[in-house]
């Protein structure tokens, strides 16, 4: 279909360790689509997401952004990168920056704008995910749920075609989580292209349009969000009453 | 951040009126420091006669006494120097000259006159020449003959009584004669010298410098038979040595240049005299009150003082009996008697009692500050030099950047570097020396980045390197040729060309030495002994790793598919297995000597155990070499030839081999045996003369720049800096090792999630580096760098070694003087450790000021 953004196809990674995370997953997504996947530890989610921007190079496969395939050698990869957001578990922001050049670096070294107009975009988008009052707080006085959202804040600000969230609520306290969440599901309606990799079953229900369950390197079930309610195979029900009992 | 107030040691801590006194205090310290000498006295003193006469010429003889001879014939006697008194003349001539030994004093003067009286007689008798004319010189010989010499070319000889004339070969005047023992030396005008061996019987031309042919060589004198020098009546002095042990001084004459006239030739002052003190040491005398001593043949003179009323008079001769004692004569009536050489007395001079702390500071501290500023200066440039060095080598290892993401994706960037960048680095090292070789070398590098972003800057879709992109279905054919071209080399001609890998090993190995296998020593024990023997030239182990390094390359090269991948050699343990056995028969075979086997039970206890273990490991491992097990993964070595990363290789060499030798045997092979301070400092001149020459034609602008070149080159490159700069390199590649490690150690400290947070927005590798990484790395790594730094301080007194003069050769020097050991070494580790804990300081507020809040524990705030 014309408004695929992101088609993936027979994806495998084989680790230097010999370790075969990743054995023949494809998928695609479509704009302003938002996919979660969700799995297990170790059922090789996060490598897909990572081989997303080639933060993992991939053994086999094709990915392709906006039908221009981007795991080719002769490809620039910091172009491609600059196209796709990602936001870590751990947050990453950059801890000797303040909150305001942390979302600007990107903007004046990557896309080579001023200082004036950089802060221009950054101030907005730090007001999308509410984070205006704290513009020169360093990242260490920020509490978890802050620093995610300025990190969202950060990949917003590279206006991208789609954005890598991986597992983005793990680190953070459980009161913290509401306000990450609902910035998410906030881009989700302003119809951001996302691919979330989650641990939180019913956040990924209420944003994601579609669900990709993932065991053991393949893709086990695929559907709407209605597949958490009514699992067909039998390993996406053991997974969920795994995470029920928690 | 603790405020101006906070802190513990704050200047605003102190009361106003106490701060008053506190900078009093330091300035009166500083400014009441008493001086050494304040002025200088005479040691001339005068002495009266009564008479006006003009003094022409003096000696003293054997018995201490003095004789001086004046016009109309006034003949003066000192006696022992003390009792002054005219006696009669026998003549009313003009004295000019006069002469004496052991035996006989001897004067001469106008209208042919010659007089001469033994040394224990009282009596002059006359013996006046034949010819009428006026005698410039005279001098008695080896065997008490009285010589003379006139103007154009005379010299006659009295010998039994009768005066005969000695042909001289020459029309030009002679003014003085001398003679130390049976040679004697004249000289005379247009730079003439003649020289005689056998007493003056016969006399040849000796070789004088072309610069003096048309001066007046008006004195001449020997110290001894090792040393000669001569005066020109315009102010030059001539010296001669003994060239060789066969030949005696007097033979070659060369013209000073006088240090202390800015090596110019001439002292500019009209010269009359000459006095030999010692072989270094001369007294010249000249018109207008010019007494001048050198202590150092010639190199520095310097004139002496008179008592005021002397000023201006001609001294026309000198006498002394030793270095110390003697006079000087000169027009109306002047005699001056010395005890001191003639040397200036300092006024006001005390003898620098050292064992008076405050004597002491004053005599040393100028030697102890120069010696901290020579150590500042090495240590400022040294920590820059390993600091930014360490950066990079640093950036190095932590680089993924491997060989097969050099050939897969950045091919054309190898080939450029492989076939433009080393080729030409090497040639312009071949041309003009290894400085201008790694100058190309960058310069190349940066113009060929610069030409590639603006090739590629408006494209949107990258295409290779400089616009260069080679065709896929071509890439494997030119990484083979690539690597042929590294194994073997590009031949130019028969013996010029660049070697390849191949060539280089072979070219190695001829400078090896073998192990001696066969020799006397046929124990591989024993030979450790021969140690040194199989490293062989330096050289040789350079061009071995570099030649290894190609081979590896070329070879890789050659056999690459496409792929890039793995080599697995599935028989891992077999040649396990080989290397095993190897090194058991060479233990056995090169231990078993035939000719006196040693059957005792010890040796065989031996070699049964070495069999032994060789059978119980084959044992182990045979059964696993059959081919059914042939997994991967389960016994087999599985190396990655494509995955060694060169630059990390290349600084893993570099800091391996900075910090496994001493520093102390760095500074020395650096200065001594690579000698790159005297490489450094002749490119250095040589830039700094082009850049003169470019900066004559700027017209105006020439007036500006070149006393800045010259100020640059001077400081730097000028003489006595090549252990300077030995010292700052010596210093700098050394702590580069040990910081590249510090830092490393910080940028892995560093979540690797920063570096995809880094990427993951677009930045590039080195992006994320530079704005990313290293800021935070740095600020880790300040205390660590603080130690590397106050260590570079402290080991900047090993710079000493290299005559270096800096704090700890100063103060050696100061001891040396002193003998104030306590004080002068208190004072060095002092001044030491002033400047590391003013470092310390510094770099505690840098961490202070670049700490990030909210990060990281340091029990402050």
């Amino acid at each position: 279909m014309e408004d695929e953004v992101l088609i993936i196809e027979n994806l495998e990674k084989i680790y230097a360790g010999g370790v075969h995370a990743v054995r023949g997953v494809s998928f695609k997504v479509r704009k302003g689509e938002s996919v979660a996947i969700i799995g297990s530890s170790g059922s090789g989610k996060s490598t897909v997401l990572r081989c997303i921007n080639r933060l993992i190079e991939p053994t086999m496969g094709t990915i392709k952004l906006n039908e221009e395939v981007i795991n080719n050698p002769l490809a620039d990869v910091n172009e491609i990168r600059s196209k796709i957001g990602m936001v870590f578990q751990s947050f990453e922001l950059f801890s000797h920056l303040k909150v305001l050049e942390n979302i600007t670096l990107g903007l004046r070294y990557v896309r080579g704008m001023n200082k004036e107009d950089a802060e221009k975009i950054a101030l907005e988008v730090l007001e999308r995910v509410d984070m205006l009052d704290r513009i020169d707080a360093y990242p260490g006085n920020l509490s978890g749920g802050q620093k995610q959202r300025v990190a969202i804040a950060r990949s917003l600000a590279m206006h991208p075609e789609v954005i890598l969230f991986d597992e983005p609520t793990s680190a953070l306290d459980p009161e913290l989580i509401g306000s990450v969440l609902q910035t998410i599901r906030g881009l989700a309606d302003e119809g951001m292209t996302m691919v979330i990799v989650t641990h939180e079953i019913n956040f990924a229900r209420d944003v994601a349009d579609r669900i990709i369950y993932m065991d053991k390197g393949i893709i086990a079930e695929e559907g709407p969000s209605e597949i958490i309610e009514n699992p067909k195979t039998e390993r996406l029900k053991e997974f969920l009453s795994a995470m029920d009992d928690e | 951040m603790l405020s101006k107030e906070d802190r513990i040691l704050s200047w605003y801590k102190i009361p106003k009126s106490s701060r008053i006194l506190l900078i009093a205090t330091t300035l009166i310290f500083i400014f009441l420091t008493p001086n050494l000498a304040e002025g200088y006295e005479s040691t001339w003193n005068k002495i009266e006669i009564d008479s006006t006469n003009d003094y022409n010429a003096a000696v003293i003889d054997s018995n201490e006494d003095a004789w001086v001879f004046g016009d109309n014939g006034i003949i003066i006697h000192g006696e022992k120097l003390t009792n002054w008194s005219i006696i009669d003349s026998p003549t009313n001539e003009d004295i000019l000259t006069a002469d004496s030994n052991d035996y006989m004093v001897a004067a001469a003067g106008t209208n042919g006159t010659v007089i001469y009286k033994e040394v224990l007689s009282n009596e002059w008798i006359k013996k006046n020449i034949d010819a009428q004319t006026k005698i410039n010189s005279i001098a008695i010989n080896n065997m008490n003959e009285i010589i003379i010499v006139t103007d154009f070319g005379g010299i006659q000889i009295l010998r039994e009584g009768e005066w005969s004339e000695i042909d001289s070969l020459t029309l030009e005047d002679l003014y003085h004669i001398t003679f130390e023992n049976e040679r004697g030396l004249i000289a005379g005008s247009s730079g003439l010298i003649l020289g005689s061996e056998d007493n003056g019987l016969t006399w040849e031309t000796r070789e004088t410098p072309e610069t003096i042919s048309e001066s007046e060589i008006i004195s001449i004198g020997y110290y001894k038979t090792n040393r000669a020098y001569a005066i020109t009546s315009d102010g030059q002095i001539l010296k001669s040595t003994q060239e060789a042990l066969t030949t005696t001084v007097g033979y070659s004459w060369s013209i000073k240049e006088i240090e202390s006239e800015n090596y110019s030739t001439s002292l500019n002052v009209n010269l009359t005299s000459l006095e030999i003190l010692s072989t270094t040491k001369i007294l010249l005398t000249g018109e207008n009150g010019y007494v001048a001593l050198s202590k150092d043949g010639g190199n520095i003179v310097t004139p002496q003082l008179f008592p005021d009323e002397f000023d201006n008079q001609k001294i026309n001769d000198v006498a002394m009996i030793n270095a110390f004692r003697g006079i000087i004569v000169g027009n109306d009536g002047n005699i001056f008697y010395t005890e001191n050489g003639g040397e200036n007395n300092p006024v006001g001079f005390e003898v620098v009692d050292f064992n008076d702390f405050n004597e002491f500071v004053d005599f040393t501290k100028d030697n102890l500050l120069e010696g901290l500023k020579a150590t500042m200066k090495i240590v400022l440039i040294g920590i820059l030099l390993g600091f930014f060095l360490g950066i990079v080598l640093a950036m190095c290892k932590t680089a993924p950047t491997t060989l097969k993401q050099m050939i897969e994706s950045d091919l054309e960037k190898t080939l450029i570097l492989f076939w433009l960048v080393i080729p030409v680095s090497i040639l312009s090292t071949r041309g003009s020396g290894i400085g201008i070789g790694i100058f190309t070398f960058l310069a190349i590098i940066g113009v060929t980045i610069l030409v590639d972003y603006y090739i590629n800057k408006n494209k949107t879709e990258k295409e290779g390197f400089l616009g260069i992109q080679i065709p896929n279905n071509h890439r494997n054919k030119v990484i083979k040729i690539l690597g042929l071209s590294l194994l073997i080399g590009i031949p130019i001609s028969e013996e010029w060309g660049f070697e390849g890998g191949a060539e280089l090993i072979y070219s190695a190995l001829n400078n090896f030495h073998d192990f001696q296998l066969g020799s006397d020593t046929p124990k591989l024990s024993a030979q450790l002994g021969y140690i040194f023997a199989p490293i062989g030239d330096p050289i040789a182990f350079f061009r071995l790793i570099i030649g290894i390094g190609l081979t590896y390359l070329g070879v890789l090269f050659i056999t690459a598919n496409g792929s890039y991948s793995k080599k697995r050699f599935f028989a891992g343990k077999l040649f396990l297995l080989i290397i095993v056995w190897s090194i058991i028969l060479t233990e056995l075979f090169i231990g078993f000597d035939l000719n006196n086997f040693n059957l005792s039970i010890a040796s065989l206890m031996k070699y049964l155990f070495f069999l032994g273990m060789g059978l119980f490991m084959t044992r182990r491992i045979i059964p696993e070499l059959s081919w059914k097990n042939l997994e991967p993964n389960e016994f087999n070595i599985t190396i990655d030839p494509w995955r060694l990363r060169p630059l990390n290789s290349l600084a893993t060499l570099y800091t391996d081999f900075f910090r496994n030798t001493p520093l102390l045997v760095q500074f020395m092979f650096i200065h001594f045996g690579i000698q790159l301070g005297k490489h450094i400092q002749n490119i250095g001149i040589d830039v700094t003369n082009d850049l003169t020459i470019i900066s004559s034609y700027l017209g105006p602008f020439d007036s500006i720049f070149a006393p800045m070149i010259d100020y640059v080159s001077d400081s730097l490159f000028g003489p006595g800096k090549r252990s300077y700069l030995s010292a700052i390199f010596a210093l700098g590649l050394n702590s580069a090792a040990y910081q590249c490690e510090t830092i490393r150690g910080a940028i892995a400290a560093i979540p690797s999630g920063q570096m995809e947070a880094g990427r993951s927005i677009g930045l590039t590798y080195m992006g994320t580096m530079r704005l990313i990484i290293l800021p935070q790395a740095i600020r880790i790594c300040i205390p660590p760098l603080g130690n590397e730094m106050v260590n570079l301080v402290l080991n900047s007194s090993l710079a000493s070694v290299i005559a270096y003069t800096e704090l700890t050769r100063q103060g050696k020097l100061v001891v040396a003087i002193t003998f104030q050991i306590f004080w002068t070494w208190g004072m060095v580790m002092i001044a030491y450790f002033v400047v590391t804990w003013t470092l310390a300081l510094l770099l505690r507020r840098l961490e202070e000021k670049t700490r990030i809040p909210g990060l990281g524990i340091s029990g402050g705030n």
